[in-house]
């Protein structure tokens, strides 16, 4: 498994990703991916990286005084990739056009 | 802008490389040393369509020419974010992804797919488009194209073979994890 930008997030990382990739390849792939029974452990992760957040950020400007993140932090940046990722939902996603959807 | 495309198949089957991609970054690959830590923010299955949407962020340390650096004066750390979607109904898995460091100088968008080809075989059909965003002249711009795209490349290369060690691997230890359930199973049964 690969690391965690947050390295006090390594073993909570390590546990999703083992207990993710079980359920992709014997349950999702097999189309029984219905019920997510990683969540509890997806949690436990992602409080730890929400923890970690502010440290790493200035942890990564102590690094790159002139970055990026020293102006806007890694959440707004996150923010704003999201934001930029739209796009691709509504190809992806096998999303309707909401006027269509209203008309059927 | 520039825009660097590559293709390659992989011969081993959709759910084995849709599989292997989670682990891309393991330890197993010794090639793609540049990606020092994925991490997942968010994935859910959508209820409709059952497609696994993933958001990933994932932290590069490549150090740039010397010349870019002191044009950016950043750092070797930079940050992906990933938006993947398996759709399980048409076999095919999207990745795009863009950078979020150095984006003031520079916008890279990277759509990745992988598709079967056959029940063997893996197509992998990647594409970046790479905007030099500085002001200034033209000259600067294409330079600072250029080496991105010439970097694109190299990992590109690195990221193939880094990835079939990883499909190697993870095919070697499934068959022996199935083999260790079906001798319990054998035991439990005699």
């Amino acid at each position: 498994m690969s690391s965690s930008l947050a390295p006090e997030c390594n073993e909570v990382k390590e546990r999703y990703d083992s207990c993710f990739l079980k359920w992709y390849s014997e349950k999702y792939l097999r189309g029984k991916g219905q019920k997510d029974e990683c969540a509890a452990l997806f949690n436990d992760y992602k409080h730890c990286l929400t923890v970690s957040f502010p440290t790493l950020t200035s942890r990564i400007i102590s690094d790159d005084p002139k970055g990026a993140l020293k102006e806007r932090g890694i959440d707004k940046m996150l923010e704003e990739a999201r934001e930029d990722h739209k796009d691709s939902d509504a190809v992806h996603m096998r999303r309707t056009c909401k006027f269509i959807a209203e008309q059927n | 802008m520039k825009v660097f495309s590559n293709d390659c198949t992989f011969n081993y089957s959709w759910e084995e490389v849709s599989t292997g991609n989670w682990v891309k970054y393991c330890p197993w690959n010794d090639q793609s040393t540049h990606v020092i830590a994925v991490d997942t923010l968010s994935r859910q299955v959508d209820p409709k369509t059952g497609i696994l949407r993933t958001e990933r962020l994932i932290t590069c340390k490549q150090s740039a020419p010397q010349w870019l650096n002191s044009l950016m004066g950043s750092s070797d750390v930079s940050l992906v974010f990933e938006t993947s979607y398996v759709d399980l109904a048409s076999k095919k898995v999207t990745m795009t992804s863009s950078n979020m460091t150095w984006s003031n100088l520079l916008s890279v968008h990277e759509t990745v797919v992988y598709q079967p080809l056959s029940e063997r075989q893996t197509r992998f059909s990647q594409e970046a488009k790479i905007t030099a965003l500085c002001g200034g002249w033209q000259k600067v711009k294409n330079a600072v194209e250029e080496a991105t795209v010439c970097r694109f490349s190299e990992n590109a290369r690195k990221g193939k073979e880094g990835f079939e060690s990883v499909l190697e691997m993870s095919r070697r230890v499934f068959s022996e994890e199935r083999q260790k359930e079906q001798n319990q199973r054998k035991m439990v049964a005699a």
